[in-house]
């Protein structure tokens, strides 16, 4: 069935023309020879163009590995992807903007905490609603068991809106929150450990003995949050992420799942999702308005030197979050049983349902992710450069780009296309001005899918 | 077909029974469109007076051949593109360039060409060059299909943007062109915005005939076809590539034609006039009004200029909030139309 | 040996189709006279599929070379099979599901070149000529529902007059007799006979071996996208490898 797959994501066969892998391959002869001769000339100013392109790269790497993630699982092209990265861009903005740049007091903000503590009330009821239901089915009466759930969403929801109200002591108000994650997470860490050591180990027994030294150290942890206010701008990136990914698994429960069912096509798709990216960035226009707006400086500006080049300390880590971003999600997909579940689906999703796999869940789990990369994206261009409404399109179309570059669906071609991107981008605009790298990407684009149409790097 | 004389004579029959047309009424969402857009359009005309509607109406006309002329490609062609906006860029900077008044030209900063031609002169020129760039960009973007020609034809909004903004030398970047002429003929120039609105109307009739005349021909038949399945087509002996090409560079010089319209309009254009976010609502329009049919892209554009307008009546909404309020808004009827009706509101191919 | 090709409306010569590393259809060269009707056979997985697709051009050849009426081609244009003298149908019917019946049968009858077709009209002639098609295949009264409307039978029914309107020399059928009920099924044997009496070159795949022996004059087997046996029917059919394969896969 791949050729069906093929021709549902309209990739063109390759030319069938004689000549054509000789003009591909003059082609790239032609573009390394251009950059070595370049280097060559002034390898100071390389080193420095590549950096940049590194550090571009960075943030279209992470797109692309959210991107392919969620685009090899149910393939159709999600555009929420790009306002993802826009909200968690704006998420940061709205947590972390300090009076030196403009006060946040003019964004009037009860509405917009409502509408996220809605949302996550909604996803916080219908995860305890899938994970508890089957489990509890036999002990507690349904209505109990929808009373708690509501009552327990409700709770989240409404900690949310506290949370998103006071900005400036995220650090006093996830406190406790990070506590509970950090014993919940030591918790599964101790099953896991001791199921792999002894296969017969009682998990409720471990549970109990592992809680004690858990609950300490995520009081510990929290106890630590508690006195470090300089916590709040990395608390405010998990918050967006948080945020925008919940926002993303919503729509797949909310919207997505209905319009699947009678989609003839994944045009369907692409369209409802560019209305959703459509009202989104107005969204964002009319709570933030539409100037530009810069981020705090998160490590300080001052450049590190390496052999006569200059890089921001802050394009390194993100350069870092690109690489450990990739091997969380090598992690994830290689290593586990969700992993396995997301490529069967990817491969077929009526046989996955077949042999028992809940497709709705792990593809909900799959949006909740790539959102979450989506919004790191967005969150590492919005300190590197500024935040503005229109961010969101264009970096998912350098994502989707990358993602192409580097061979769809494929997990290695996505940190590549990315870097690939990045460095092409940047070698390009060597001798045009800065302002053409968009249109650089789109002719790298043009040319891959003429000469190289499966990517770099092929899915299997 | 625009006009469906077997419908109106079947709406003319239940007409004559009040109860018959109740029951025809019910659930006919086609007819409630109809009802819903020019009702609205008539009462607005009523309510802001002659004068407001008859810019509201040019708007409508450029925005409408826009849609008819995309509406070719989308809808009838089955190909989602989303440049378009690239090819009403080129018209209206050919427009600019090719009129605008040279004396005044050569005060500003920096120098561009000009050539103060005459409107009627350059508006072929404008068709022309569309449709020379559409061949170019069409021989390249003919292989692709589906997700990946959206993603093509983004590419090529945003690679058109990025020559209007900074190809300094010709289109003088973010500053814009001013001083376009209005079209003049013989001396008598379309200076008022009622002969503007006559004249785009009189273009928009054009396209219309043109439009109708194409999707009625054996060509029109062939173009559905391969929009429906290309391979099969072939199969039958057409040149699927040929025949994309050909409605691909038509509908560009209808759309170049469109921009030179609209340069001439505003008499000032920079390239914020063509953002990639145009380019969408375009498609959302053509969508929104019904793939496939000439009417139902006119009902779209009619309905997005009223949108605007009917944004006025939110209590509390800033007036300058009233573009995004609009695209909150057409954004959430594209999620309802693809849940619900896939076809648009009056239109004939799911997609 | 001119006669002999002048009797011949297929051939190939070692054609071949590789998807990865299986290979669909490996070095075959197997010839289809002109006029009576021909039915290849072979298990699941044989090439079948893959051969008429490659006959018909809509798949590209690897290797080797197709003649279609005399014309040697090593790559073959799906859009100048008609001009050769060949039509198809679809094992997976493949109609143009959201135009309306007469469309679908109108669509094979216009003007193939562009310009010509821009300001073609429907003409009478055509016009006869389609509702001809569509009273023999039976959907006369349908011709203003859409395509997708349409029950299995009847979708087959109209993608078989569609090829019927082409009015070409050879005829590939893939599978038109799959999952029609006896009805339906009665009619395309019908139509089949009556093209094979009016001097067509039919060319079917079916797993019916009753229907296999009822109308073919000849017949083709394939095994693992390779020639086993050719001939006349019974003969074929009989002979010992042929059961192997059948009784064997």
């Amino acid at each position: 069935m791949a050729s069906n797959r093929e021709s549902a994501r309209g990739l063109p066969r390759l030319i069938n023309v004689p000549g054509t892998r000789l003009i591909a391959a003059l082609l790239t002869a032609l573009a390394l020879g251009y950059i070595a001769w370049k280097i060559g000339q002034a390898p100071p100013q390389a080193l420095q163009f590549a950096f940049n392109g590194l550090a571009v790269g960075a943030v279209y790497a992470l797109l692309a590995l959210g991107f392919t993630l969620v685009y090899s699982t149910v393939w159709f092209f999600d555009l929420y992807y790009g306002a993802a990265a826009a909200l968690g861009a704006y998420g940061v903005f709205y947590l972390r903007t300090d009076p030196s740049l403009g006060s946040r007091l003019d964004i009037n903000s009860i509405p917009v905490n409502v509408i996220f503590g809605t949302v996550v009330a909604g996803v916080i009821a219908w995860t305890l609603h899938t994970v508890l239901e089957p489990r509890l089915r036999a002990r507690a009466s349904p209505t109990a068991l929808r009373t708690g759930v509501a009552l327990v969403a409700i709770a989240m929801g409404i900690y949310t809106a506290i949370v998103l109200s006071y900005p400036e002591h995220l650090h006093l108000t996830l406190s406790p929150a990070v506590g509970l994650a950090t014993a919940a997470v030591g918790i599964v860490i101790a099953q896991k450990v001791a199921h792999e050591a002894v296969s017969t180990a009682n998990s409720t027994l471990v549970a109990l003995i592992s809680a004690v030294p858990a609950a300490a150290l995520g009081a510990w942890f929290g106890y630590l949050l508690f006195g470090t206010p300089e916590a709040g701008l990395y608390l405010s990136w998990g918050v967006s992420c948080l945020l925008a990914g919940c926002v993303g698994l919503a729509l797949y429960r909310g919207l997505y799942v209905y319009m699947r069912e009678r989609a003839r096509s994944p045009l369907i798709m692409l369209v409802a999702s560019l209305g959703i990216l459509l009202a989104i960035a107005a969204f964002i226009v009319i709570v933030f308005q539409s100037a530009p707006r810069p981020l705090p400086d998160a490590f300080g500006s001052t450049p590190l030197n390496i052999a006569g080049a200059r890089i921001k300390g802050f394009n390194v880590f993100a350069i870092g979050v690109a690489l450990a971003g990739f091997a969380g999600m090598w992690f994830l997909l290689k290593m586990t049983s969700f992993g396995r579940a997301v490529r069967a689906i990817g491969d077929d999703e009526e046989v996955s349902k077949v042999v028992g796999i809940n497709t709705t869940v792990i593809i909900a789990v799959v949006f909740f992710i790539g959102a979450m990369y989506a919004a790191m994206a967005g969150i590492l261009t919005g300190h590197d450069t500024a935040v503005q409404p229109r961010m969101g399109l264009l970096l998912l179309l350098k994502g989707w780009i990358a993602s192409v570059v580097g061979g769809i669906g494929n997990l290695y071609g996505a940190i590549v296309g990315g870097f690939v991107l990045g460095l092409v981008e940047q070698f390009g605009i060597w001798d045009l001005a800065g302002e053409w790298k968009d249109a650089i990407s789109f002719v790298l684009l043009i040319l891959f899918l003429s000469f190289w149409p499966r990517g770099l790097l092929p899915r299997r | 077909m625009p006009v469906n004389f077997e419908g109106i004579r079947e709406f003319a029959r239940i007409a004559q029974d009040p109860q018959e047309l109740v029951r025809h009424a019910r659930g006919n969402i086609e007819l409630w469109a109809n009802l819903f857009v020019i009702g609205w359009a008539v009462a607005f005309m009523l309510w802001q007076g002659f004068g407001f509607a008859v810019i509201v109406g040019t708007v409508f006309a450029i925005w409408a051949i826009l849609a008819v002329s995309l509406n070719l490609v989308v809808g009838f062609t089955g190909l989602l593109s989303v440049g378009h906006i690239g090819f009403f860029g080129l018209g209206a900077y050919t427009m600019a360039i090719l009129t605008s008044d040279p004396a005044y030209e050569q005060l500003r900063t920096e120098a561009i060409p000009t050539f103060g031609w005459p409107f009627f002169a350059a508006l072929p020129v404008c068709i022309g060059l569309a449709g020379l760039t559409a061949v170019l960009v069409g021989v390249v973007f003919n292989r692709f299909r589906d997700d990946i020609f959206v993603l093509v034809s983004f590419g090529f909004a945003i690679i058109a943007f990025n020559v209007f903004l900074n190809l300094r030398s010709v289109t003088r970047g973010a500053f814009g062109i001013h001083e376009i002429a209005r079209p003049e003929i013989g001396g008598w120039v379309f200076d008022g915005e009622v002969e503007f609105l006559l004249l785009a109307l009189v273009f928009l009739g054009l396209v219309m005939l043109v439009s109708w005349f194409i999707t009625t021909s054996s060509f029109g038949r062939v173009l559905t076809a391969i929009r429906e399945d290309e391979q099969a087509i072939e199969v039958f002996g057409y040149r699927a590539t040929h025949f994309k090409l050909a409605v691909w560079v038509i509908s560009a010089m209808m759309t170049g034609l469109a921009g030179g319209l609209f340069a001439s309009w505003t008499t000032f254009i920079d390239p914020n006039s063509f953002i990639l976010l145009e380019s969408v609502l375009l498609v959302s329009i053509v969508i929104l009004g019904g793939l496939a049919t000439i009417w139902g892209s006119l009902l779209g554009a009619m309905a997005f200029v009223l949108l605007e307008e009917g944004m006025r009546f939110i209590p509390y909404l800033p007036t300058e909030y009233i573009g995004q309020a609009r695209q909150v808004v057409l954004g959430i009827l594209l999620v309802l139309l693809m849940l619900f009706r896939p076809q648009g509101l009056v239109g004939r191919y799911r997609l | 040996m001119t006669v002999d090709n002048e009797a011949l409306a297929l051939q190939t010569e070692g054609i071949s189709k590789h998807f990865g590393a299986v290979r669909a259809v490996d070095e075959l060269s197997l010839s289809i006279p002109r006029q009576g009707t021909t039915s290849i056979v072979g298990p699941n997985g044989s090439g079948k599929s893959t051969l008429v697709n490659l006959l018909s051009g809509v798949l590209p050849l690897d290797g080797g070379m197709v003649i279609i009426d005399g014309v040697g081609l090593r790559v073959v244009h799906a859009h100048e099979t008609p001009a050769h003298g060949l039509t198809r149908t679809f094992q997976e019917v493949r109609l143009f599901d959201q135009i309306t019946v007469w469309d679908n049968i109108m669509v094979v009858l216009t003007e193939r070149s562009l310009f010509p077709s821009l300001i073609e009209r429907v003409r009478p002639a055509k016009r006869r000529k389609a509702q001809e098609i569509l009273e023999s295949v039976g959907m006369w009264e349908k011709q203003d529902s859409l395509a997708m409307e349409l029950s299995y039978g009847q979708r087959k029914l109209l993608e078989i007059g569609r090829a019927m309107a082409m009015d070409v020399q050879t005829y590939l059928f893939d599978e038109p007799f799959a999952g029609l009920f006896p009805q339906m099924l009665e009619r395309v044997k019908d139509i089949m006979k009556q093209m094979r009496t009016d001097g067509y070159t039919i060319v079917f795949v079916s797993h019916n071996m009753d229907i296999v022996r009822e109308l073919s004059d000849r017949i083709i087997v394939l095994d693992s996208g390779a020639l086993l046996a050719a001939g006349d029917v019974e003969p074929v059919l009989g002979s010992a490898e042929v059961i192997e394969a059948y009784l064997g896969a």
